[in-house]
């Protein structure tokens, strides 16, 4: 039984990172429907970035995201504006350009780290906490509230405040939206701005939890795509949701079955999923069409 | 292709234009890169470089197959050149069949794999369909670690130097070069015949509008599993050549997203998507680019030909969608016939 509990605990840890890293892709790709490859380099160079607010102003990476996400705020801007604008309605291209992106990214910073794998320290990081038989560390733990707390926020703001609503108006219909009176170009700018820096803050409260290398992005983009598309696209409580499905089937899989198969597993069921139920498991039937459609 | 083009063929051949036409502009593309190679006889070097070229030349050929024509943009072909490969490796160590006879069981077992992946993937479109290959590409580089006895695990095979023709195993570059050259072949001629037959002109139609299509009375799925057995069997059969050529290698290589399912598309991207010689265009630009960029700042500067491809994509995607050979049709045609052209 114990045994049982410490793998249900350490799913949920792992979905707790999930369901972070995914935030982001969530908005960007489950609302505003861009298909963005290059959501997992976001999310490395946030953890880049927390390191450099560590040697630069002695910062905890816990405190970093409050440089470190307006900075990829505005990296997300200027990637939308210069090279996801001129590519609306024709998701083909955007994964090509977001995988050029990718490229980009991952080898200059590369170029700049010369492969050297860095690491960041925080007091948070040597602690564990023990729950009856379940030991868990505590940066682990902040991981799963952050992503709590941030799912939360996120999905409240989608729901209730204006930009909120501009931005779930314009994903379902561009022309409608732009008659209403909503600058579209700068709430599709904003929504990606904000995928992005949320996957800055992923990075910086990630970064306690691995060593870092400029290939780390491939790592999350997989199981991001999975934990948004698995939740149901549009629905941030089911990527939340998702997050843990994900988790759970990879520590589950890896411990009950064999390590080596965890990834197969884990993919044989998002591949099940988006099959027999492209709008995911919380989404609205028919949702994985909105936003694909031609517009004008 | 402009309207004056498109009248100017039409009058030629007083109807469609068939594999008999296509044929004699294949041949004299292979003819001028055959001549190429007899021209850097002596340079192993460059040698090198061109056998790699037509190789991937020959690979995004094949995934322009389904992937140009008829659209389904599989970014999880390296699963296919993984089974060729691991296919061939198998057969030559296990049970001593030459190379040149594993090619055939190694093509079809890829074709086979295509169509069962393929028959549920095929109901998504678009961005979803790319990600589930993607996602199909990491189960089966799991499954491929973890049946180690077929692959050799993580430290993948070996293949041991015995020079001779039955091996498929040379001592010099040159004649690699032409094995390539006859690999890049094959897939030319096998994508200018699909491409001016029945099944062709159905993958376009599925391409440019699947309902309108199967209003048409055309079989959708039963096209697009055609199209994509036929560049799996093409893939598969790069797959053996290259495991010949470099004569090692792991399944993170073979299964590799970024150095050949990933390149294969970009190649026919920036070559032009759904043209014949696009894809070879691209490989004789994107490939000698690349090994010169890694052999100049590769040392300074880790990683700068990727950078430098990444730019590639992103201004292709951004400004040369219909790639180098949309480019050169659209300087080709009048002023006038730009528009059309262009898009």
């Amino acid at each position: 039984m114990a045994e049982f509990l410490n793998i249900v605990a350490i799913g949920l840890l792992l979905g707790g990172i999930y369901s972070l890293v995914s935030v982001g892709l969530n908005l960007i790709f489950g609302v505003i429907r861009i298909v963005n490859f290059a959501q997992g380099e976001f999310v490395m160079l946030g953890m880049y970035g927390a390191f450099a607010a560590q040697v630069a102003m002695g910062m905890d990476p816990y405190i970093a995201p409050v440089v470190v996400a307006p900075a990829l705020f505005a990296l997300g801007c200027v990637v939308y504006w210069i090279l996801l604008r001129p590519l609306q309605g024709e998701p083909m291209m955007q994964v090509f350009a977001t995988f050029g992106l990718l490229m980009v990214l991952e080898n200059v910073v590369l170029a700049l780290t010369r492969g050297v794998s860095l690491s960041v320290n925080s007091a948070a990081a040597q602690i564990s906490m023990s729950l009856g038989p379940v030991q868990m560390p505590l940066a682990r733990i902040l991981v799963l509230v952050a992503a709590t707390v941030v799912a939360g926020a996120l999905g409240w703001w989608l729901r209730v405040t204006l930009p909120g609503k501009a931005i779930r108006a314009v994903a379902q219909d561009r022309k409608a939206a732009r008659l209403m009176g909503i600058n579209v170009e700068r709430m599709y700018m904003v929504s990606f701005g904000v995928g992005a820096a949320l996957a800055g803050l992923a990075g910086c409260l990630l970064a306690p939890l691995y060593s870092m290398s400029p290939q780390i992005g491939m790592n999350f983009i997989m199981p991001a795509f999975a934990v948004v598309v698995l939740g149901g696209l549009g629905s941030v409580a089911g990527a939340y949701v998702g997050g843990f499905i994900v988790g759970l089937t990879e520590a589950l899989a890896g411990f009950y079955l064999d390590p080596a198969l965890k990834h197969a597993v884990l993919f044989l069921v998002f591949i099940a999923v988006l099959i027999i139920r492209p709008a995911g498991l919380f989404g609205v039937a028919g949702a994985e069409e909105v936003g694909l459609r031609e517009q004008s | 292709m402009s309207n004056r083009e498109q009248r100017l063929a039409w009058r030629k051949t007083g109807g469609v234009k068939t594999l008999r036409h296509e044929l004699p502009v294949t041949f004299g593309a292979l003819a001028a890169l055959g001549a190429l190679v007899a021209a850097m006889s002596g340079d192993s070097f460059t040698l090198n470089i061109l056998a790699s070229t037509f190789l991937f030349a020959g690979l995004a050929t094949a995934w322009n197959v389904i992937g140009g024509l008829g659209g389904q943009f599989s970014l999880g072909h390296s699963v296919f050149f993984a089974i060729g490969a691991f296919t061939v490796s198998n057969l030559y160590l296990g049970l001593q069949v030459s190379p040149w006879l594993a090619l055939l069981p190694a093509a079809l077992l890829s074709a086979v794999l295509g169509v069962l992946i393929s028959w549920p993937v095929f109901r998504l479109r678009g961005p979803f369909f790319a990600i589930a290959t993607m996602a199909m590409t990491e189960v089966l580089l799991s499954l491929s670690l973890y049946f180690d006895r077929f692959t050799g695990g993580s430290r993948g095979v070996s293949i041991p130097f015995r020079a001779g023709l039955q091996n498929m195993i040379f001592r010099d570059r040159l004649s690699y070069a032409l094995l390539m050259l006859g690999f890049l072949a094959v897939c030319l001629v096998v994508m200018a015949a699909v491409t001016r037959s029945r099944l062709g002109y159905s993958l376009q139609a599925v391409r440019d509008n699947e309902d309108a299509a199967a209003a048409a009375g055309i079989d959708v799925l039963r096209t697009k599993l055609a199209g994509m057995a036929i560049s799996a069997a093409l893939t598969g059969m790069g797959g053996v050549l290259y495991i010949m050529y470099v004569r090692v290698a792991d399944p993170p290589t073979l299964f590799s997203l970024f150095d050949i399912g990933v390149k294969m598309a970009l190649i026919a991207l920036i070559g032009g998507i759904g043209t014949i010689y696009g894809p070879m265009l691209g490989a004789l630009l994107i490939i000698p680019l690349e090994s010169w960029l890694r052999a100049e700042l590769g040392g300074s500067i880790p990683g700068a030909n990727l950078i430098v491809l990444g730019f590639i994509l992103m201004l292709t995607a951004l400004f040369l969608r219909r790639g180098i050979v949309g480019g050169l049709k659209r300087l080709w045609s009048r002023p006038g016939a730009a528009k059309g052209a262009g898009r």
